[in-house]
């Protein structure tokens, strides 16, 4: 009992010192303040625009209005109010972002944590695997992917997560051999630790913050990733996604005819949340690694 | 005249820096060498497509084929004003009285651009070489299938001798080619057309270069017995994005874009010196129901939903469908609405539902349709067949065409208002659920030729595969022997008026059956810059298309406008700027390298 | 970014470990070898699981019999059992012929020889402009760390570092191609040459249908070699051996010429090796809003239809050069950097 609430108090101290060091870093905080007011706006979308913004058949407006009062940016082809796709894009291009980023991470943790751990010709058969995706061109890769598999948002999450994961794959296993390194770790596996207690008990935790950094830098490539896709068409058409309104843009040609409102808030948007994503994970990196000094 | 001339001086500051790096990969680029000619009249066209093949035996795209009609002669043309078989290389024609032997006569005033004469000999060899050689086959092999024997008697008359009556002989859109330089090719399959320049041709153009995915050139022939085309130059230039074709064409860098969506038609309505054509299309645009897959030796396979294969729920699904809205919304006006098969263009062939035959827009009849036909709404609102299936159905959309994509969304609001389900699978490739039959709807379109046998066939019992494993002709494993009646008296039927008789017939049935649900003829919207092309002529000439024209007509006819070089006019303060802005991205490059020089240089101290 | 810069680190771990160059180099050529190979095999099956009837799909719109479907069928070779098109595929590969394309009815490899200049040409001179750029604004950026400048110039990198390529590209279309209310469309929206010039006329014609696509991949892409570059420079300006010098009495920029950033190069030029890797690949937006002629738009072209043998060879083509790049980088290494792998 005492133990663990030693356990949770060390925890919470860290969090609290992680806390202030992080906010030391101003551009991390200005990204995490927009992060915080777009996961609003995503969250409260049906309140704010209601799930009716994606209908065609009850459209309010004509097709390709300019900005006016009434459509602050405008409508696209079909009439509909483009603040009120673009607000309720962001659900799924975060849920895209996430997800996918995600999903990644945890195949590189799992697939560095094991190779880490186990070593020997596993570790080099896994590591050779890795290395192999690494050299695979992995927007090729996710095109090709995304094109086998039928259109849907899951494809476009699979398709990155599987294409994105050795990066974190490498730095997760040279990070598991240097905990592992670590005389307590002998003293564990003297006292009989197996396995799957060193690696979830010991190594994890401490590869956490590595993860945590990682994670937020791949969520903002795996949302551009997402854009790049849709705008490829091999998203999913019937979803309202940010590069799905791009590619929706350039299929209505809105770059020649000049409805330059169209294209612009879309890529804007993209941006500004990949931003920052970025300017949050550099935070992150450089309070956990201070040499790295990039953050600053 | 569209040549870029102006500014030298200012591009060369642009890009002088640049240049020395460009040198020698533009060199391994191979850029043929031309001299220039100055002040020519080019008429650029921008595409999109890929060429295929530029051999005839072997293209099968809209760009290879439209190619082809510019370069070969044909035996037969089609009128610019109604589409009606007129002479080509053969001047006149005519069938034995059994049916079976057509005899051509080829004119004597077709010369191929090397200078020898075209024959009925080149024509027989042509046609040989495809019943003989299936390589030779690949692209019109379907009009052949049929031969039994082509000979020419003498070089003025080619005789062609048929297994069964052909209704199509006045329509055959086989480019004959010349013997003596294509005697020499050995394996056609691998054959392109597309090493020697010029190519020897008889068309009012001769193809004088091409870069794959670049540009094709082609140069009038000034032996062209209807008379030479008045531009010194027309030019095929590739534009990947449809958005950068219109750019093109508002600077002046192309003259005619085709395929403008309707954002692009509207805002070059009120551009200057730029005329947008708005021409009746020749495509159908339709709702395919899937009628239960199957093949000729009777085996069923695909998984299409078995509540379409009741008539009630077909009918009940199109009556839902708001084509006046589809027309209005999707194409922006830029279509016709849906009738029968075939695009009111062919006016001979044309037909539409009267009266009680007509489903017309009607979604209160569909419900009732659907209740009577015993689809029941359960609590959750949904539509549900007796077997106690809910009515969830899956339309196969083209990922690459936005129409698509656009009326799917409509259709799932419409439907979802019926209480019936509807998932759009959109694919780069529809062509693998299709073959197998595993898709409930798709959306189907085709463009139809002035002879509508080709787009009648696709839906008769024949057009089916053989096995399930085999690859049929069908479109739509649509088999009705009704339909099959009809589709054999017409193949046979020499005389055009009872034939549109008979081809009407067919669409009638086709509607019936639901099916072939037609929603709307997409027009041909494209456009021109007046100050390049002073005059062209359409197809239908009153009121039609510029581009893939069943005829040479539309770049035989266009006349240059009167003076061209003021087309450059507004863009000098522009290339300033440019000049401006790569000069200073130059700067920081330059600036960039010294630096790193510098610190090497130390480095060797 | 993230991609390049492990691997950076992979180079320094595994390289750290030789002990005599020629062993490494045996090493490095043999698993450069075994990588390609593999490369070979998984396209050749990563591809057939492509759905799709190449023949149906290719001729979708166009009147076509099921004799004509069963002529072309057997003009590329799909009527064969699926292990003997791999055995061909295995056979002809090792000799270098990547098969024919069935939409071009060409070559791959001939194709591919076609594009690759063009992509080159525009993905080179980008690589080559913004690593420079990148190199120059990262030492700027790492010896005056923290200061304003440095501040300005990471947030611009990473604001355009997050922006879509495409859509900046088509932005750039819109203010500088089309023309946007007194801007005037200064240059051509798309493709490489207008086609009618010679000579110097056609390099200056060319260099200026570049500007549009090399500011995009410009804009977007030096953030990765200024970060990179002020990271190491930032690592390297925290040893000793500058203190050292600086105790010597030397004057500061010189020790930064000398010492900090010949050190800090390192990385960063591997780094611009892998990116060159990508050379190939990385082009595939860019290509396709610009109409560049190269090899990104034909691999998405190829894609669409799809024609297996160009996919094939163009993923084999994108990945060989990947497998080359990081080759010449773990080869380079040890030559460039005295403290490792001698």
């Amino acid at each position: 009992m005492t133990t663990r609430s030693l356990l949770w108090r060390r925890r919470r101290d860290s969090v609290a010192r992680f806390w202030r060091r992080f906010r030391t870093h101003r551009a991390g905080l200005y990204g995490l303040g927009a992060l915080a007011l777009i996961a609003l706006v995503a969250l409260g979308a049906p309140l704010l625009v209601g799930g009716d913004v994606q209908s065609v058949t009850n459209a309010p407006g004509t097709a390709l209005e300019s900005p006016s009062a009434r459509f602050p940016l405008g409508t696209d082809q079909f009439g509909r109010s483009l603040l009120g796709l673009l607000v309720w894009g962001a659900r799924v291009s975060l849920a895209v972002g996430l997800l996918a980023a995600a999903l990644s991470v945890a195949i590189g943790t799992l697939v560095g944590i094991l190779a880490g751990h186990y070593g020997g010709w596993f570790s080099t058969i896994v590591m050779r695997i890795t290395d192999w995706f690494l050299v695979m061109p992995s927007l090729v890769l996710a095109i090709v992917l995304a094109t086998v598999m039928s259109r849907s948002m899951w494809t476009v999450i699979l398709a990155i997560g599987i294409t994105s994961w050795p990066t974190t794959a490498r730095l997760v296993r040279a990070q598991t051999i240097a905990v592992e390194s670590r005389p307590y770790i002998e003293r564990a596996t003297a006292l009989g630790g197996g396995h799957g207690h060193i690696m979830s008990r010991h190594v994890l935790p401490n590869v956490m913050p590595l993860v945590l950094s990682q994670t937020t830098l791949c969520i903002s490539t795996a949302i551009l990733t997402e854009a790049t896709l849709a705008f490829l068409g091999l998203g999913d058409p019937t979803v309202v996604s940010w590069g799905g309104m791009l590619q929706d843009a350039r299929e209505a040609g809105a770059v020649s005819s000049g409805h330059w409102w169209y294209l612009a808030p879309p890529g804007i948007a993209i941006a500004v949340v990949a931003l920052a994503f970025t300017l949050c994970g550099r935070a992150i990196e450089s309070v956990l690694n201070p040499r790295l000094g990039a953050g600053r | 005249m569209v040549t870029m001339a102006p500014h030298r001086s200012l591009r060369l500051l642009l890009a002088s820096a640049i240049a020395s790096g460009i040198a020698a990969t533009s060199l391994t680029a191979g850029h043929p060498a031309q001299a220039d000619e100055g002040d020519k009249a080019v008429l650029t066209v921008a595409v999109s497509q890929s060429v295929d093949s530029l051999s005839p035996f072997l293209a099968q795209r809209l760009v290879s084929t439209s190619i082809h009609r510019l370069t070969y002669e044909y035996l037969t043309n089609y009128d610019v004003k109604d589409a009606r078989p007129i002479p080509g290389l053969a001047t006149a024609w005519k069938a034995s009285p059994d049916k079976l032997t057509w005899t051509y006569t080829i004119r004597t005033n077709s010369t191929w651009s090397d200078g020898k004469k075209a024959t009925a000999e080149d024509a027989a060899w042509t046609f040989n070489k495809m019943m003989t050689d299936d390589n030779a086959a690949t692209a019109n092999g379907s009009y052949t299938a049929n031969f039994e024997k082509v000979t020419a008697p003498d070089p003025r008359t080619l005789v062609i001798k048929l297994k069964k009556p052909q209704a199509t002989m006045t329509a055959l859109d086989v480019p004959i080619v010349p013997k003596h330089i294509w005697e020499t090719v050995g394996d056609f399959s691998k054959f392109n057309n597309d090493k020697q320049f010029p190519i020897v041709g008889n068309g009012p153009f001769i193809i004088t270069d091409y870069r794959v995915d670049q540009y094709v050139r082609l140069k009038p022939n000034k032996t062209f017995w209807r008379g030479a085309p008045k531009f010194d130059e027309l030019v095929l230039r590739y534009y990947k994005d449809g958005d950068a074709a219109v750019a093109a064409l508002r600077k002046g860098e192309v003259s005619f874009v085709p395929n403008l969506t309707p954002a692009q038609a509207a805002s070059l309505k009120s551009a200057e010196d730029i005329k947008v054509n708005d021409a009746p299309g020749r495509r159908f645009y339709a709702l395919a129901t899937n009628p239960g897959a199957r093949s000729k030796d009777g085996k069923k396979f695909g998984n299409g939903h078995p509540a379409l294969l009741d008539p009630a729920v077909r009918k009940a699904l199109f009556l839902a469908v708001d084509r006046k809205t589809i027309v209005d919304k999707v194409f922006q006006g830029h279509a016709v609405e849906g009738e029968g098969y075939i695009p009111p263009r062919f006016a001979s062939y044309f037909w539409k539902p009267q009266g009680a035959q007509k489903l017309a827009h009607d979604p209160a009849r569909a419900e009732r349709m659907l209740d009577e036909a015993g689809y029941r709404k359960n609590s959750g609102g949904k539509r549900v067949g007796k077997d106690g299936r809910p009515l969830d159905f899956r339309i196969l959309c083209h990922a690459t065409d936005p129409n698509d994509k656009a009326v799917g969304k409509y259709l799932q609001e419409w439907w979802g208002k019926l209480g019936i389900g509807l998932k759009v699978e959109c694919l780069d490739n529809v062509s693998d659920p299709w073959l197998k039959g595993d898709y409930d709807l798709a959306f189907d379109g085709w463009s139809v030729n002035p002879d509508p046998d080709y787009v009648l066939s696709i839906h008769t019992c024949a057009a089916l595969p053989a096995t399930p494993k085999d690859t049929g002709a069908t479109d739509n494993f649509i088999c009705d022997k009704r339909y099959d009646e009809l589709y054999a008296k017409q193949a046979v039927e020499y005389d055009p008026a009872k034939r549109a008789q008979l081809v009407k017939q067919l669409q009638s049935r086709l509607y019936d059956t639901g099916y072939m649900n037609v929603m709307a003829y997409p027009n041909a919207v494209e456009a021109y810059r007046t100050d390049h092309i002073r005059s062209i002529t359409t197809m239908p000439q009153a009121a039609g298309n510029l581009w893939g024209q069943d005829g040479y007509w539309s770049w035989w006819s266009a006349q240059p406008a009167a003076s061209g070089d003021d087309q450059d006019s507004g863009s000098s303060a522009g290339l300033l700027i440019g000049a401006g802005s790569a000069a200073a991205l130059l700067l920081a490059a330059g600036i960039a390298f010294a630096v790193r020089r510098r610190s090497t240089a130390d480095d060797r101290e | 970014m993230t991609t390049a810069s492990a691997s950076a680190g992979a180079v320094v771990e595994r390289s750290g470990t030789a002990t005599a160059y020629p062993r490494y180099l045996a090493g490095k050529l043999g698993g450069a070898a075994v990588s390609l190979f593999a490369v070979l095999v998984t396209s050749f099956f990563l591809f057939r699981i492509i759905p799709g009837d190449p023949v149906k799909a290719m001729t979708q719109g166009v009147p076509t019999s099921a004799e004509q479907l069963a002529t072309l069928r057997r003009q590329f070779g799909l009527d064969l059992p699926l292990w003997q098109q791999f055995t061909d595929y295995c056979a002809k590969a090792l000799t270098g012929d990547l098969g024919m394309s069935y939409q071009f009815r060409a070559p791959v490899g001939e194709l591919v020889a076609q594009k690759l200049p063009a992509t080159l040409l525009l993905t080179g001179v980008a690589v080559v402009i913004y690593s420079a750029l990148g190199l120059w604004l990262g030492t700027r950026s790492a010896w005056r760390h923290g200061g304003l400048g440095d501040r300005l110039n990471t947030g611009i990198a990473l604001t355009l570092w997050s922006v879509p390529s495409f859509w900046l590209g088509l932005l750039l279309i819109i203010v500088f191609s089309v023309g946007i209310g007194p801007v005037p469309g200064m240059f051509p929206t798309g493709g490489m040459e207008s086609g009618d010039e010679t000579g110097l006329a056609y390099v200056i014609d060319v260099a200026h249908h570049m500007v549009l696509p090399v500011l995009t991949l410009v804009a977007v892409g030096y953030a990765q070699t200024l970060l990179v570059m002020r990271a190491s420079l930032l690592d390297e300006m925290g040893g000793d051996y500058l203190t050292t010098a600086r105790a010597k009495g030397l004057r500061d920029d010189l020790v930064r010429r000398r010492h900090a950033v010949p050190n800090a190069l390192l990385p960063t030029i591997t780094m611009i090796f892998i990116n060159l890797g990508h050379v190939a690949a990385g082009s595939i937006l860019v290509e396709t809003v610009f109409s560049w002629p190269g090899l990104g738009g034909l691999f998405y072209q190829a894609l669409s239809v799809p024609d297996l043998p160009l996919v094939q060879g163009l993923f084999v083509v994108f990945a060989g050069a990947m497998i080359l790049m990081n080759l010449l980088a773990d080869l380079l290494y040890p030559l460039l950097d005295p403290r490792v792998g001698r």
